[in-house]
């Protein structure tokens, strides 16, 4: 267990499709991926107390469409867009909360990196987090996959709905952006 | 391109920095576990199967026995119903007998009711001439008379 996605379980999986299985199942899905999720939420809302709201509501929808998942998707991949969706939503009631524009979401995600009391002290991590609260939405979602957790471009498109092309270079413009905020901070 | 990582990202390889309160992930995963709903639809618990009763042993033999039996009396019902039974042929029936055999009866209400035309075509079918018939004016004058003249058609026609 830890920040990475697990591997693929087949027998998780079998049980997971098992009606009289499922619930057990479940129950190991949210011991193995609280955490990768958790931090893939974290990242996209950079607190801690909504990262957690935004987790339980991931596992409580995937439990709501558990039958969704009885194909053949990966059980990475389908909790990973829904955490994904859920974030983007959390986000985007936030933002209509507080009367925020698209820009002003920037500041406001700075305000709470700053404001956060669940970090390391880590002053270059901290930077790094600022950095990328200053990327579009979409490219920070692209970089947070990419940088944070090594995830492939295949899978990337898979769970967004983009092609790898265009990850890439959405990936690429991220990294420039974000020299140039270091170069710029320095 | 994206392999070409810079020195900046290069060095905080890839830490974020952030920290969550201590057994922060299995208290969560232990508390989903008790808040989750049930989901009566996804989740089928095997039910025992439960013991037999007699009436349930029973029960398909006797809806076969009473549908057989709700057949047999609708079948009686459409018997008792059939005028097949009823016996109304001319020999049984005392009254129709006796006006049958009285020449009047017959005269005034069956003979009288045949057409001229389709009376001379059965005896043209049963090959009676008319002149076989007994001549008119053996007829007695006032039926004989009336009933033919009424008509403008005499056996002279023919």
């Amino acid at each position: 267990m830890g920040r990475e996605l697990p591997q693929e379980n087949e027998k998780l999986i079998e049980r997971l499709r098992k009606p009289e299985s499922c619930r057990d199942a479940f129950n190991e899905v949210m011991r193995l991926y609280s955490e990768p999720l958790y931090w893939q939420i974290r990242r996209m809302v950079e607190n801690h107390d909504d990262a957690a709201d935004v987790l339980q509501n991931t596992f409580m929808k995937a439990w709501q469409s558990i039958e969704n998942f009885r194909g053949d998707a990966k059980l990475s991949t389908w909790l990973y867009k829904i955490a994904l969706n859920e974030s983007i939503t959390f986000l985007g009631k936030e933002r209509k909360r507080l009367s925020l524009s698209i820009d002003d979401e920037e500041s406001h995600l700075v305000n709470l990196i700053e404001a956060d009391e669940w970090v390391d002290g880590d002053e270059l991590a901290l930077q790094l987090r600022k950095a990328v609260a200053s990327l579009p939405e979409k490219q920070r979602i692209v970089f947070n996959m990419k940088y944070f957790d090594e995830m492939k471009y295949e899978q990337m498109s898979e769970i967004l709905g983009t092609s790898v092309g265009a990850l890439k270079a959405s990936y690429h413009l991220a990294v420039k952006k974000i020299e140039k905020y270091f170069g710029e901070n320095e | 391109m994206e392999e070409k990582k810079s020195d900046i990202l290069t060095s905080i390889n890839r830490r974020d920095g952030m920290t969550v309160p201590d057994g922060f992930f299995e208290s969560f995963a232990e508390r989903m576990a008790s808040e989750l709903p049930s989901r009566p639809e996804a989740e089928v618990t095997p039910v025992a199967s439960r013991p037999k009763t007699l009436w349930g042993s029973i029960r398909p033999y006797v809806y076969m026995a009473a549908m057989f039996a709700g057949i047999w009396c609708m079948l009686k019902m459409f018997t008792m119903m059939n005028p097949g039974d009823v016996d109304l042929s001319i020999d049984n029936n005392r009254i129709l007998t006796e006006a049958l055999s009285d020449e009047n009866f017959v005269l005034d209400y069956i003979i009288d009711d045949i057409n001229e035309r389709e009376l001379f075509d059965e005896m043209y079918d049963d090959s009676i001439s008319v002149d076989d018939m007994l001549p008119i004016d053996s007829l007695p004058i006032e039926e004989g008379a009336d009933e033919i003249s009424g008509n403008g058609f005499s056996p002279a026609d023919v």
